[in-house]
């Protein structure tokens, strides 16, 4: 199971050309994922990395890991079957905002309260670009789309903050403003025994605003080690997420320094306790006639 | 004074708690007490029978009875079950003391449309169009290629026209909006494709049993799944079969120009408030992005309110929206009302278009865009000497098998021309069946996966089944 050969990153690149709008940040995401674990070093067919719907979304095609474009908005469903069902795998989900925080909403709290040992990678660039140019969830109100011809009259989801309101038990930022601190940010995440919440501001090079171009997020990025920031001190982070939007906190907001045993731990423990005295396997039938 | 066998109560049964588990017969010293033979319909279990004759009021039936309501005393029997009634939110919510005036309809009024030139529009612009000028001003959506265009439009109008544009988080979240726009008793729509309109079955079969209006617009795509934004017709049988679950049936339009999608998305409005029933039109992809020649009507519509609608205001008090109907009985005539209503949309909604039809041997079917690869078929059929003619049905469901009995006995062979497989060859040999008329061989032409059919494809498979007899002919 564990690695018999050195990886380089180029054994995670597959054949496929990304079909990305040129300059698109997605490129330096699927580029960090493929140092992050090249420097952990499973071979590609112990990953598996499903997405949802969308441009980032096209991300688990551009490797060479198993995986797929699954449906919009339930990438974390999808790979918390998978997780139960092949635990020794390495999964990965991503996705952008509008799969993430739109449609599939409503799936990351109980991701992050099971505590699947998975990676949540989501490209976050405010808007939609696959369906050209709509108002997604972390659009700033007053945005201008063509589904807010007059500007959004809702606020953003603070993505940062309810995930650690959640519980997850780690939360990161990361921008294609710094790749070399993306990829370990990535490689953290992916080592970290729990649910892991990597936030990727993307910039969409068509549809962004100026603002949101690298340009942009560079003048207003602050790495948090600089800070002194404590990533074991949730309320700190709690803090710092607060300023999603105006300030690009870049490093790990919350690495919980007690990790809570996972899922699939648990459901294995279960497992074995239950098993313990039982019946043997092939007696299923016994189960439902007497107990 | 004693207790004595005169004066101890008997047990008495309320049958729709009784499990029949049978502990009260063996606990009887009497036999007093048998197992029951019949089912009770309330509970689908057999509950013990009681034969009191011989019963000296002992007690231990009701001891060994482990339902606090099964077996007790009869001198409990006061003690009424009914507070233990499931609670019908009908009885609770329903008909209530008001003496405000019973509401009264509100009728639309119909004010003229100043003249102008024809317009050039997508199909999906066409659409929204067609529901502003039947009055719709809320519109609830998420983005889907290939129809998001028409949700676009309707964010940019809507504003300046006292209405709302809502982009939920989902298409379940934008059905669900759709739900309390229509239970309010206002027009609205969604434009979605293929995969959306999965999403939006639950809530679709939430309206057709709360009985609300509400228009949806489906451009399809191609599927199953993920599949691809090419045209396909492969939700026929999602709209005509599938809405959902239970017992649901709702008119389904198949326009095949830019012009027809905005006259039918118009209709459907009317229609939708006529039956209180959503109304479903299914457009393929080429359909919502091609550009067309689109009259308008000479007028449009200022809707009124329906008196059924839950409009919030003191006159609107007495009404309800709802689609449980928690005993089984009143869930049975909930169920026997809408089939009358479908009955009266199969027998007054048929809608379709018969294109040189009068002396054909040779019956295209189509719909959507196919059918306009199937016109172009008849046209070169017919120029080859093949009497050939094209049966379009405008209402997918309900099927128009009235027009198409009319023009059967001349024809001898029907070929379904169609981008899915077989669901319109389905509906029309269900209809066909149904009507109980001797049909002709059915062939068919079909494309799958974003792909149409095109005409000569349509006019090879004709001319395989007929070859022409004697070169070409001028039709």
């Amino acid at each position: 199971m564990s690695a018999t050969c050195e990886f380089q990153a180029k054994d995670y690149r597959s054949d496929l050309k990304p079909i990305w709008c040129p300059g698109c940040g997605d490129f330096s995401v699927v580029a960090s994922i493929y140092r992050a674990l090249a420097a952990i070093g499973r071979p590609p067919h112990e990953i598996a990395f499903v997405s949802g719907i969308g441009c980032s979304s096209r991300i688990p095609g551009y490797t060479t890991a198993y995986g797929f474009n699954s449906v919009h908005g339930r990438a974390l469903p999808i790979a918390q079957g998978i997780k139960l069902s092949s635990p020794e795998l390495l999964v990965l989900a991503a996705g952008g905002d509008g799969d993430g925080f739109s449609i599939g909403g409503g799936h990351i709290a109980h991701a992050i309260r099971r505590n699947m040992d998975l990676t949540y990678i989501v490209m976050d660039n405010q808007i939609y670009g696959l369906t050209k140019g709509q108002l997604s969830p972390t659009s700033q109100k007053g945005r201008i789309t063509c589904t807010s011809h007059y500007g959004s009259l809702e606020a953003p989801v603070n993505p940062l903050l309810y995930v650690l309101a959640y519980g997850a038990g780690f939360v990161a930022q990361a921008s294609p403003t710094d790749i070399a601190g993306m990829a370990a940010i990535i490689e953290e995440a992916i080592r970290y025994p729990g649910f892991a919440f990597v936030n990727i501001q993307s910039p969409c090079v068509t549809y962004g605003e100026e603002a949101q171009q690298i340009k942009g997020l560079k003048a207003i990025s602050e790495s948090l080690a600089a800070l002194g920031h404590d990533s074991a001190d949730r309320l700190a982070a709690m803090d710092l997420a607060q300023h999603y939007g105006s300030k690009l906190h870049l490093g790990v907001f919350y690495r919980d320094p007690d990790p809570a045993p996972t899922y699939g731990d648990l459901v294995r423990d279960r497992q074995a306790l239950l098993s313990q005295g039982a019946l043997p396997k092939e007696r299923i039938l016994d189960l439902f006639i007497k107990s | 004074m004693a207790i004595s066998a005169s004066t101890r109560p008997k047990p008495y049964l309320e049958a729709e708690y009784c499990k029949g588990c049978l502990r009260c017969i063996d606990a009887c010293p009497k036999d007093c007490i048998a197992q029951g033979t019949e089912i009770n319909p309330a509970t689908g279990v057999v509950p013990v029978v009681l034969d009191l004759a011989t019963c000296n009021g002992c007690g231990l039936c009701i001891q060994a009875c482990p339902e606090p309501y099964g077996l007790r005393p009869e001198n409990e029997r006061t003690v009424d079950a009914a507070g233990f009634e499931l609670e019908d939110p009908a009885a609770l919510f329903g008909p209530r003391d008001t003496t405000a005036p019973v509401p009264v309809d509100i009728p639309d009024r119909h004010l003229p449309l100043p003249a102008s030139e024809p317009l050039v529009l997508k199909g999906t612009y066409a659409s929204a169009l067609g529901a502003l000028l039947a009055g719709c001003r809320h519109v609830f959506g998420y983005p889907i290629t290939p129809s998001t265009e028409g949700a676009e439009l309707m964010a940019k109008v809507l504003p300046k026209l006292d209405g709302a544009f809502v982009q939920a988080v989902s298409e379940v979240a934008a059905v669900n909006m759709m739900y309390g726009c229509g239970g309010a008793g206002l027009p609205c729509m969604t434009f979605t494709s293929s995969p959306g309109f999965s999403l939006m079955l639950e809530g679709v079969s939430y309206m057709i049993g709360a009985e609300l209006p509400g228009v949806f617009v489906n451009i399809m795509r191609g599927g199953p799944g993920l599949g691809n934004i090419g045209p396909e017709q492969a939700d026929i049988k999602l709209a005509c079969r599938g809405l959902g679950h239970g017992n649901t049936q709702a008119i389904t339009f198949a326009p095949s120009t830019p012009q027809e999608m905005l006259d039918l998305t118009r209709l459907s409005f009317e229609l939708s408030f006529k039956y209180r029933n959503p109304v479903v039109l299914l457009g393929d992809g080429y359909l919502g992005q091609m550009t067309g020649v689109v009259r308008l009507p000479s007028t449009f519509t200022k809707p009124g309110l329906p008196a059924w609608a839950v409009w919030g205001d003191r006159d609107h008090r007495r009404n309800l929206v709802s689609s449980i109907h928690l005993s089984e009985p009143d869930l049975e005539q909930h169920n026997l009302h809408l089939l009358g209503k479908y009955g009266a949309m199969i027998r007054d909604e048929q809608r379709s278009d018969l294109y040189r039809c009068d002396d054909a041997e040779i019956l295209l079917v189509a719909c959507n865009t196919p059918a306009r690869m199937a016109k172009g078929a008849v046209e070169d059929l017919r120029r080859k000497g093949i009497k050939a003619g094209l049966f379009r049905p405008i209402t997918l469901w309900p099927f128009p098998i009235d027009a198409l009995k009319a023009v059967l006995p001349g024809v001898s062979r029907i070929v379904v021309v169609e981008a899915s497989p077989g669901q319109l060859e389905d509906e029309l040999r269900l209809a066909l069946d149904r009507a109980d008329v001797a049909r002709p061989p059915i062939d068919h032409v079909q494309r799958y996966g974003g792909i149409l059919p095109q005409q000569f494809e349509i006019v090879d498979k004709v001319l395989s089944l007929c070859p022409v007899q004697s070169g070409e002919v001028m039709a």
